[in-house]
């Protein structure tokens, strides 16, 4: 009996400290960035977000997170597959650097490709000659993104083609199937939820990322402003109302991000459950 | 008529490697049509390697396999025109019964209605009527090997490959499925090898049996011929239940055979009678002690002691019971003698003389 109640107490504590944390940490300053958005109305609020940098800022966001999504959705499946369904010399070095992104600070992210396509490139020749502006326009910020992206998709299907093993690719590849078919009917199936989780996580952090893209885009206000740039942009110019109110478009993307989130995840539970 | 004696596969001096691993080492066989052949060995004797080689999973690195007078080498697997059914059985776990079976015939661009009629025919085949609409995970472990044997019998192969058909299967359906399967191939008379670690279920299910060992073939024949007459050490051990016997010369009446000293014995080569039971052959009995009785349902083995030799020998439940420590008599009918890698079979001497008698 004793034992038992102790569980319960360690339950409950275990419960209140997390709790308190998160509401400390997540729910308060969420609190926060809302009130201070419309502490003047929501017709302040209304104009500070409906301003023309604020949208152009909104706009490129999105364009970056869907050019970041698209091209990261492509390579992860392509990566996840030769990983999980081939056998090859240096499989190991090729996974430690699908991982390198997300143990490299963003900042570092940036500055690589600074260097690779900027003034003091040995590829800044080529680059002029063709016309081409990578750094502190908007090839950069995408550029940017990408780098700091690409492990989501993947990551996320790795164990589960991994737990699926071969057997039934062979089985179908036996049977006469070519590889699109295999990739349609067999694999694709499989990977469904996974892929479109990691798409999800790939997305929320393509419209968070502040870092790399931070040291790319040059901070043209209109141009190469992205949402998270443009919020430090009204911060440091002391519009504190505006600032919290840009601030809170991101934070009702994010939430949008993890309603779907958990509609994915509840629904590939459901599925495997069945499977 | 030698046409018929001819192989519909072939394999010629096959080698394979997996790195330093050699996984054939120069294996040769030949398997008549109509035939279903068991290829049986301890893990890793490279059963499961030769299988996916003629199903053209894996690639020999010398040797040919020829199927139907065709050498295949180069052909790729696909096109060879072979069912396989895999060891976990490899279901599409997203599609159900009905288009599981249906996969092959769809990628051979078949029309709907034969592929209706063709998946209706084999799931009736396999008396799954009614579970179509199933998935993978919704039948038992014997619903699912007869839905991957349907499976890979719908595009009509030519051969039919096996691997472990019934590892996954718990005890009780498994004795059910074999004779199922037996049945099903001498019904379709379709060509097959399965590949198995269990000498039970290679005897009750294959017409021939390809003994294998460390990537080597080490014997080929019926059942009941390499039961008899096995040819190397290692067929005569691994086959049936067998007894090490260190020194056979202890057991008198038996042929000499020249600078062999150990040989094998199974429980049916023994004959063990209490002290107080009349015996046939008292001159050529040997003494052992009783170690453990165990009661098997249709008999009761007798596990006895005899110099450093532990043997089973087997009684009937209508004979006197035995004990454990009980000293009792042995009395051998035959004997496998090793003589390095070959086999000599002996009979005891005493059973002759005592037929010359009568």
């Amino acid at each position: 009996m004793a034992e038992k109640q102790s569980n319960g107490l360690v339950k409950y504590f275990l419960i209140a400290i997390s709790v308190i944390f998160l509401f400390l940490f997540l729910v308060l300053p969420l609190y926060v960035v809302v009130t201070e958005a419309f502490k003047k109305g929501a017709e302040q609020y209304w104009q500070a977000v409906s301003d023309e940098y604020t949208v152009k800022a909104i706009l490129l966001t999105l364009e970056a997170t869907v050019f970041a999504v698209v091209i990261n959705t492509v390579f992860g499946v392509f990566a996840a597959w030769a990983v999980t369904k081939f056998r090859f010399e240096g499989k190991k070095v090729l996974t430690t650097l699908i991982d390198l992104p997300v143990t490299v600070s963003p900042i570092i992210a940036g500055l690589i490709y600074v260097l690779t396509f900027g003034r003091q490139s040995i590829l800044y020749p080529l680059l002029e000659k063709y016309d081409i502006k990578i750094v502190f326009a908007v090839p950069g910020i995408v550029l940017a993104t990408i780098f700091v992206t690409f492990p989501f998709v993947s990551r996320e299907l790795i164990p589960v083609l991994e737990s699926q093993g071969t057997d039934e690719e062979e089985a179908a590849a036996l049977m006469g199937a070519n590889g699109s078919t295999i990739f349609r009917r067999v694999t694709f199936p499989h990977i469904k939820w996974a892929l479109l989780y990691g798409v999800v996580l790939c997305a929320s952090r393509a419209m968070g990322e502040f870092g790399a893209v931070s040291v790319l885009s040059g901070h043209l206000r209109g141009k190469t402003n992205t949402l998270p740039l443009h919020v430090e942009i009204l911060f440091n110019e002391f519009q504190y109302m505006p600032a919290f109110a840009v601030s809170s478009i991101l934070v009702v993307m994010a939430i949008l991000l993890l309603i779907i989130r958990s509609i994915i995840e509840h629904k590939g539970k459901k599925e495997t459950e069945i499977r | 008529m030698s046409e018929e004696n001819k192989s519909y596969v072939e394999l010629k001096n096959i080698n394979k490697f997996y790195g330093e691993y050699h996984a054939s080492n120069n294996v040769s066989f030949g398997i008549e049509k109509g035939k279903l052949v068991a290829l049986l060995g301890p893990s890793g004797s490279g059963k499961t390697t030769i299988l996916r080689m003629i199903a053209g999973l894996e690639a020999p690195d010398s040797g040919e396999i020829i199927i139907d007078g065709q050498v295949v080498n180069d052909i790729p697997a696909s096109k060879r025109g072979i069912g396989f059914v895999f060891q976990n059985y490899a279901l599409f776990r997203y599609m159900t019964v009905y288009e599981n079976i249906a996969f092959g015939l769809r990628i051979q661009k078949q029309s709907n209605d034969k592929i209706d009629a063709r998946v209706k025919e084999l799931v009736s085949l396999i008396g799954l009527d009614g579970l179509e609409k199933r998935y993978p995970s919704q039948l038992s472990g014997g619903q699912r090997q007869r839905v991957a044997f349907a499976r890979a019998l719908a595009p009509n192969p030519h051969l039919l490959l096996l691997d472990e058909p019934f590892a996954a299967i718990d005890a009780k359906v498994r004795k059910e499925l074999r004779s199922w399967l037996k049945n099903m191939i001498e019904k379709l008379g379709i060509t097959s090898i399965f590949v198995t670690h269990d000498q039970d279920e290679a005897v009750e299910v294959a017409d021939e049996i390809i003994i294998t060992n460390k990537g080597r073939v080490e014997q080929k024949g019926s059942p009941i011929d390499i039961y008899k007459n096995p040819e190397t050490a290692f067929a005569a051990q691994f086959f049936g239940q067998t007894f090490f016997v260190e020194n056979y010369r202890d057991f008198k009446t038996f042929d000499s055979v020249e600078g062999a000293s150990n040989a094998v014995l199974r429980p049916e080569f023994l004959k063990l009678t209490k002290k107080d039971e009349p015996k046939k052959y008292s001159v050529t009995i040997a003494k052992a002690i009783v170690q453990s009785v165990d009661f098997r349902g249709s008999n009761i083995e007798v596990t006895v002691k005899y110099k450093n030799n532990i043997f089973i020998a087997r009684r009937t439940l209508d004979e006197a019971p035995v004990e454990v420590g009980e000293e009792v008599d042995i009395f051998v009918y035959r004997l496998l003698v090793l003589d390095g890698d070959k086999v000599h079979l002996l009979k005891n001497r005493a059973l002759d003389e005592e037929s010359v008698v009568i």
